[in-house]
């Protein structure tokens, strides 16, 4: 029996999940988004992570980005190595990707700041 | 009393008190006190104990102190040659207000004078932890040289404040007493401050003339001690203003310099080693503060002891302003309140902040300004006598200072009693700040005619005593405020939010004639940081300011001391760490 | 002297959101912001979550700052920025306001004023931490400012004070950065952060969050050194012979936001001591007529959907506003309450729902909220979970209130 609390809502719902049996077993649940949440976080939960990336300016020495999905949660490191690698030196707006389909997980990393080199 | 009466009276008296555990031996100029403790405060106590009072006579503290590995005086990791093998006619040791303030008074004459200091600023220590209170002398006996340079001091501040460009201003002092009865005693010792000390402002107030200037005093007080002359100062303000003054007018200061050793041969300082190299002097200043004895020790002239006393200052938020707008205290008789402070009080200062304390605490401690939570209660509790209102709530930021006391707690400005081309500027403490620019003037005098047996001392003449402070955007008028951003419009660029600190401050800060790139060095010249969020929101700013002004990796910016650097490199780029 | 109708001081959500809204109304609005850039704090919160309620997206605080950024532009609404406000002074009509900036000192006159302002955060000298001034102590503000904005690391192996979210969101941060975050001390017996940031920042990486325990005191002269961390009461106030030191370089503190009401107070509005934040009627209005507030400067709120919510309602009513007869009836406030605002009911009433924002002192299970008006509960409605960290919202019907002569709320737990 493993116990976790959901954060899909600020209702903050006291999950029991039985994963004794084959068949997962959610309780304490005020909604099926509780139950759907304790079943991803028992077999691959998922994550998104935001960091920054080096650029070539000095007035804007980083510019943040984030994955454009989920992740797994077992692959946050490797996507990290991946952003502390690259420096970025042209322009680029919010949105466009930095780095596509990193570490082949069909996610790209894209910027939330819009960067001008200079 | 001759010294072998004096030497088997003072055995005796410390027999009595702790049978076999000290002994005294009386030299020529000194009492040396022998023997061992495990309590620093039974230390200061016995020697205490040993002072002669009106007598030529200081005391030496070789008392061992049980279980304590004696500290090492924290050095500068950096070492160069940048001073090596370089001749000066002075060298002060200990860029604190007093070296600063006779080193801008030795280069009226044409000499070739080095300032250095072990710190990355000036005023690191005492002259910057301090409350900035130039003080009126009321409180100070008759006869010592704290009393002589106390009203000279005092009287020439606002001439040196206007010279420098630093604020000053006469805020008053009210010493107020709670005991009714003592006024007629309190009226007599007004009448011999003013008469026979030169303290001429000194008189007796009702306390209802007081309350009607200062509302918030404690309706316990029955009259008040009124000073006209007492003011305020920002301590370090002034210590760099003559700092800057003396680099003007060609003085060199080395920061980041530590005494290491010096090579003593008949009685002279031929050399003195430092990690930034060897160098030659004519004549060496003491001015070392907390460690002048430790200098006097390396000069083998070591004729007096220091023993550091802590006081804690409080800061209140601007919005405690009410409080006061002078410098109030109270006194009751009777009370055993340390006797080496008047007992601290609440002040308003330049900056138009509440300035609290300090409270005194003998340490052993000669560099370690820590602070404790019962400083803080303990100096509420006491100054709330003086002004109920006061709150901890209100408190933004507090530091704690160390005074170099000697155990007869008055300065020593004389020549070395051995070696003789020393003089020791020690024992300084307060009033230090009020007395600086007289005791500067003489020091310096001393030392150039001493200088002039031979050689030829000229005077500077190109000497300006006038220096250019950073303008205060803040206390200017819209007007004024304006003309000055159309001029440079990095003056309308606000960095620090809280005390409304411009771009162009902080650049004239970083471009000042005394380079020095610390954060701290920067809050110190135009208070960024200094304001309620105690640099939340500057810090980053300023740090990358400094960074980019000076070329330095941002990770090379350091708080305030060596090593104390702000942020690590990151990974990012494929850097290493 | 140029005139506008309403200045809003602060680009921060709060007050892009009110500046919009402020010029739908259709009046002229100028925005006024201390920085280079709009945006205020979002600028560096560059994780994700923010937007949920207002655009059900999960966006970084830059992409939400952006949303309204755009929307400004396109609405070419005037702009001040880099531009500092050295005095407000109150006029017969308006108020009258100098501002300073890289062109120099100028004077705008308005009718109406928006302060979002924004918090701050609360420093270690505040929360008494003592022992020397070591670098390597920083809020958690200031440690993001050094590593998004600026790109450098504030700490290789730190300690975090306190658990509210932004201390959270920066422990996982720094150990995406590959610092080492040893722990998360808060004073408090129960966290104060979000629980999906309990979860997603702390438990994620491993990182140990110590309830009831503070840290006392920093070590090291030039760069800290360690941190001793005592256990603390009930009270919060540390037990003797409990402390035990931990070696680190940077102590993190995450112990409190306060609302930034230098300019309020400068124009002699009064603050409440629960919500550190001026008292406001249903309009977001202070004591003084025609000076509105909303954001982080009137209350410190948990998401910044509220605060745009809020803002926008702000910046609507300071366009509406007409300086009409009326008169002001007290909120009372019973039970378990830690704040409630609107603090005041100004009659007569309007037509728009009152937003209501309260937080609770201790955490209920369940809870019934109840409107008492002349003695009569005329409203309830019943919360689920409300704990201290989470703010509670809610919207009342202008008509529950008329001719009232005493308004009271209530907070009470159902078992």
């Amino acid at each position: 029996m493993k116990e976790m609390i959901c954060i899909v809502c600020p209702n903050g719902c006291h999950l029991k999940i039985d994963a004794s049996k084959e068949e997962i077993k959610v309780t304490g649940n005020l909604c099926p988004r509780g139950e759907a949440f304790a079943r991803a976080e028992m077999t691959c939960p998922m994550r998104t992570i935001s960091s920054t990336v080096k650029t070539t300016s000095s007035v804007q020495p980083v510019v943040s980005v984030k994955v454009s999905q989920e992740i797994p949660k077992s692959k946050i490191f490797d996507v990290m190595d991946q952003i502390q690698s690259v420096v970025l030196d042209h322009d680029l707006d919010v949105g466009q990707p930095i780095i596509q389909n990193v570490c082949d997980l069909g996610v790209d990393v894209i910027l939330t700041t819009s960067f001008r080199n200079g | 009393m001759n010294v072998h009466s004096l030497e088997k009276r003072l055995n005796r008296m410390l027999y009595k008190l702790y049978p076999g555990q000290f002994s005294v031996q009386v030299t020529d100029d000194s009492i040396v006190v022998k023997g061992f403790s495990e309590d620093w405060n039974q230390i200061v106590d016995v020697c205490q104990r040993c002072v002669v009072k009106n007598s030529s006579y200081h005391v030496v503290n070789d008392i061992k102190f049980l279980n304590h590995e004696p500290k090492q005086m924290l050095v500068p990791h950096k070492t160069s040659q940048q001073y090596d093998q370089k001749h000066y006619d002075v060298v002060i040791i200990g860029a604190g207000i007093s070296g600063a303030s006779i080193a801008r008074e030795l280069s009226r004459f044409d000499l070739s004078i080095l300032l250095l200091d072990k710190e990355t600023d000036v005023a690191m220590h005492a002259s910057s932890k301090n409350d900035g209170e130039v003080h009126p002398g009321v409180d100070l006996p008759k006869g010592s040289l704290k009393q002589k340079y106390v009203v000279r001091g005092n009287r020439m501040y606002d001439r040196i404040c206007k010279e420098l460009d630093v604020p000053f201003y006469r805020r008053g002092q009210y010493v107020g007493f709670t005991q009714g009865w003592l006024r007629p005693v309190v009226e007599a010792f007004a009448l011999q401050r003013r008469v026979e000390c030169g303290v001429d402002d000194t008189r007796v107030i009702s306390a209802k003339e007081a309350f009607k200037r200062e509302p918030n005093l404690s309706k316990d007080i029955q009259f008040v001690l009124y000073n006209t002359s007492a003011g305020c100062v920002s301590p370090y303000g002034l210590t760099i203003a003559y700092a800057e003054n003396a680099v003007m007018n060609g003085a060199e200061i080395a920061l980041n310099t530590a005494v290491l050793d010096m090579k003593v041969q008949k009685g002279k300082i031929v050399s003195i080693q430092t990690n930034q190299g060897i160098i030659y002097p004519k004549i060496v200043i003491n001015c070392a503060g907390v460690f002048a004895e430790d200098i006097a020790r390396m000069a083998k002239d070591r004729f007096y002891s220091i023993h550091p006393r802590r006081g804690t200052d409080l800061i209140l938020d601007k919005k405690a302003n009410f409080l006061t707008k002078s410098i109030v205290s109270t006194k009751t008789l009777g009370q055993q309140a340390n006797q080496h402070t008047k007992g601290g009080g609440i002040m308003r200062t330049v900056e138009d902040t509440i300035l609290v304390g300090p409270n005194a605490q003998e340490t052993y401690e000669k560099e370690d300004f820590s602070t404790y939570p019962e400083d803080i209660d303990t100096i509420i509790a006491r100054q709330s006598r003086t002004c109920p209102k006061l709150a901890k709530k209100d408190v933004i930021a507090y530091y704690t200072g160390i005074r170099a006391a000697t155990f007869e707690e008055d300065y020593i400005l004389e020549w070395g009693h051995h070696t003789k081309n020393l003089y020791h500027v020690a024992g300084i403490q307060s009033p230090g700040l009020t007395t600086a620019p007289a005791v500067a003037v003489d020091v310096s005098h001393a030392v150039v005619e001493r200088l002039r047996i031979y050689q030829e001392v000229k005077e500077n003449k190109a000497f300006d005593p006038i220096r250019k402070g950073i303008p205060m955007l803040r206390t200017m008028s819209l007007q004024e405020r304006n003309d000055l951003v159309r001029k440079n419009p990095d003056y309308g660029i606000m960095v620090c939010r809280c005390e409304e600190i411009s771009k162009g401050e902080i650049l004239d800060a970083l471009r000042s004639p005394l380079k020095v790139h610390t954060l701290d060095a920067v809050k110190r010249r135009c208070r960024p940081g200094m304001g309620r969020c105690q640099g939340g929101f500057c810090a980053p700013l300023v740090a990358k300011m400094i960074s980019d002004e000076y070329q330095i990796p941002l990770e090379e910016v350091i708080k305030s001391t060596d090593g104390s650097n702000l942020v690590y490199k990151s990974k990012k780029g494929g850097a290493s760490y | 002297m140029k005139h506008v109708h309403t200045i809003v001081i602060g680009g921060g959500p709060a007050g892009l959101a009110a500046a919009i809204s402020a010029h739908k109304q259709g009046v002229s609005v100028l925005l006024i912001e201390r920085e280079s850039k709009l945006g205020g704090i979002l600028k560096q919160c560059i994780h994700d979550g923010f937007g949920l309620d207002r655009f059900k997206e999960r966006l970084t605080g830059p992409e939400y700052a952006k949303r309204f950024i755009d929307e400004l532009d396109a609405l070419s609404i005037d702009v001040l920025l880099s531009t500092t406000v050295l005095h407000i002074a109150k006029e017969k009509e308006g108020y009258c306001l100098d501002v300073v900036n890289a062109d120099g000192v100028a004077r705008y006159s308005c009718k109406s004023l928006v302060l979002s302002t924004g918090c701050r955060e609360r420093t270690s000298r505040q929360v008494f931490i003592h022992g020397q001034r070591p670098s390597g102590v920083y809020t958690a503000g200031s440690a993001q400012y050094f590593m998004n904005i600026l790109g450098m690391l504030p700490t290789r192996r730190c300690v975090i004070l306190g658990s509210g979210d932004i201390g959270l969101i920066m422990a996982r941060r720094l150990s995406l950065e590959g610092a080492q975050v040893l722990g998360v001390y808060e004073a408090k017996p129960t966290p104060s952060g979000l629980t999906r940031n309990l979860l997603q920042c702390l438990e994620d990486y491993n990182i140990p969050l110590h309830l009831s325990h503070t840290v006392i005191k920093v070590y090291g002269d030039s760069r800290l050194e360690g941190v001793e961390i005592s256990k603390v009461d009930e009270n919060m106030h540390p037990i003797p012979g409990t402390s035990f030191r931990v070696d680190c370089d940077a102590l993190i503190l995450s112990v409190g936001l306060i609302p930034e009401n230098e300019l309020a107070e400068s124009l002699s509005i009064s603050l409440d001591p629960k919500t550190k934040g001026p008292f406001v009627n249903q309009y977001f209005m202070t004591e003084k007529e025609g000076c509105f507030i909303c954001g982080n400067a009137l209350h410190v709120n948990d998401l910044v959907d509220h605060v745009s919510y809020c803002a926008t309602k702000a910046g609507a009513y300071a366009a509406q506003y007409e300086n009409k007869k009326h008169y002001d009836q007290p909120v009372q406030v019973e039970g378990n309450f830690g704040y409630f605002i609107p603090q005041r009911i100004r009659y007569p009433l309007g037509e728009d729902p009152i937003a209501c924002y309260f937080r609770v002192n201790r955490e209920m299970k369940k809870a019934k909220f109840s409107l008492i008006v002349n003695d009569q509960i005329i409203y309830t409605k019943v919360f689920h979970h409300v704990k201290p960290p989470e703010m509670e919202f809610l919207e009342l019907k202008q008509d529950l209130f008329k001719g009232a002569k005493t308004i009271s709320v209530k907070m009470e737990e159902l078992l």
